[in-house]
């Protein structure tokens, strides 16, 4: 009886033989029937473990490929746009305070990353009121509500302290003009990133909402619907804007090109000086 | 934007990859939900540290690499290492669904996380014995020692269940008892 160690066994059965060798073992196996049956056991445990561990795999792909929470890497834009998709600006911006925790399962993972690119909106499966405010409620931050924007009625003052969390060229702007007054101003986030969020109502309607954050780039304005809420992205000035609200594409264009044509901060120059609207709500809709 | 751009560039490959990532979590950990976790934190690290993978090394590896250094990393934190890495037989028998078969997912289970996931990087994710190595810190013979070693042992069960009377013949094989002892 031919004696041959399994290491030589086992680079056989895995094919890490030199064709040589192979021949070589080959011919004992035709004439062994010992070494030939430990060939046969294994070969059987080597195609044992490759079924077992394609069967993991081939369940896995299906818990990824089930597109149905949000997700943990959800870009702000997207983050924002799909959470206001769900049920409206105004439902989602209430259920933000209702502090759900985050999915946190794979598949949210593979969604989110998969929502990098802004796909189209489909709109195919209305989201639940919970995974809406599941969504929005990872805009929160400690900052939310630990950072004071306690002179909401100041937009300077406002525009002070939104500049110093997320950049120096951060517009506030007043719309008074266009028929929408400033009510309040929060600090939300995008992962680490900290984002502003500027909130006006118009004489009816859902509210309008201009969200600012740290970007390189500059970009032109484009306009995205997510069910009834339109949206416009931009960036200029080391800031990327979402204008986003229950409008027609040209008016939210119009109202972009406005804020972008506009000064940095307009509290100064409009707010006080010629604004008909009532004073501001307190941050939250409640004062402390 | 250099940073941003950058941080996109491994974002599609993770993507990619994602059910063997999390197969390969799965084989570590031993269940399902835990493996879920292990894997965000460590796809967390992955994304904040990005400017730690290196252009040209295989995607795959190095993220399978960060998996198995954060699994490690959290490990040693615990009071009970050993207790932690082993695994529940039920638990891990659910990772197959209602195809795996008893004998096989009863071996892995068995098996130290480590050798669990020689077996994958090298049977499943057919990796060579360098990389293979690179992904779990350890040389290119120890991937091949450790093989060897449960090939033969899972080879042997099979045998066993086969042949139940056994075989002397195979035993004459290996006289110094070396399979299965490295």
């Amino acid at each position: 009886m031919t004696e041959l160690s399994d290491e030589l066994l086992v680079a056989y059965v895995d094919g890490q033989l030199a064709r040589k060798q192979t021949h070589a073992v080959e011919k004992v196996l035709e004439q062994d029937d010992v070494i030939a049956r430990r060939v046969k056991a294994l070969q059987d445990a080597h195609s044992r473990l490759e079924a077992a561990f394609e069967t993991i795999l081939a369940g896995e792909e299906l818990v990824v490929a089930k597109p149905e929470h949000a997700g943990l890497f959800v870009p702000w834009a997207a983050a924002v746009k799909i959470g206001l998709a769900g049920v409206g600006l105004a439902a989602s911006l209430m259920m933000m305070i209702a502090g759900y925790g985050w999915p946190l399962s794979l598949p949210d993972f593979a969604r989110s990353f998969s929502d990098l690119n802004d796909p189209g909106y489909t709109g195919s499966i209305a989201p639940s009121w919970r995974e809406t405010a599941a969504r929005a409620q990872g805009l929160l931050s400690r900052e939310s509500l630990e950072v004071g924007l306690e002179s909401q009625s100041n937009l300077d003052l406002i525009a002070v302290q939104l500049g110093q969390a997320v950049g120096p060229g951060l517009k506030l702007p007043n719309l008074d003009r266009d028929g929408y007054r400033f009510v309040r101003a929060q600090l939300l986030r995008s992962g680490e990133e900290r984002l502003a969020q500027l909130l006006y109502l118009g004489t009816s309607g859902a509210p309008l909402a201009l969200y600012g954050m740290k970007s390189g780039a500059s970009e032109a304005p484009s306009f995205k619907r997510y069910g009834e809420i339109g949206s416009v992205a931009w960036s200029e000035d080391g800031i990327s804007y979402l204008l986003a609200g229950e409008a027609e594409e040209p008016a939210l264009m119009q109202l972009a090109a406005r804020i972008r044509s506009g000064p940095q901060t307009a509290g100064s120059e409009g707010a006080k000086a010629d604004s008909p609207t009532p004073p501001p709500l307190p941050v939250g809709g409640a004062k402390p | 934007m250099e940073a941003e751009e950058f941080h996109d560039s491994i974002r599609p490959g993770l993507i990619a990859m994602l059910p063997r990532l999390k197969r390969f979590a799965d084989l570590l950990v031993g269940e399902r939900t835990e493996a879920t976790a292990l894997l965000r934190r460590a796809l967390h690290f992955m994304l904040a540290e990005q400017h730690r993978y290196l252009q040209g090394r295989a995607l795959d590896g190095w993220a399978f690499a960060e998996i198995y250094r954060q699994w490690l990393a959290e490990l040693g934190h615990h009071a009970d290492p050993m207790g932690q890495a082993k695994v529940d037989e039920a638990r891990f028998a659910e990772l197959f669904g209602d195809d795996g078969d008893a004998l096989t997912t009863g071996f892995l289970a068995s098996l130290p996380a480590q050798q669990r996931l020689t077996l994958l990087l090298i049977y499943a994710e057919k990796f060579d014995y360098v990389e293979a190595g690179r992904v779990l810190d350890i040389s290119a013979d120890t991937i091949a020692t450790r093989l060897v070693r449960t090939s033969a042992i899972f080879a042997d069960r099979l045998g066993a269940t086969a042949q139940p009377q056994g075989s002397a013949d195979i035993t004459a094989l290996f006289p110094q008892g070396g399979r299965g002892s490295s």
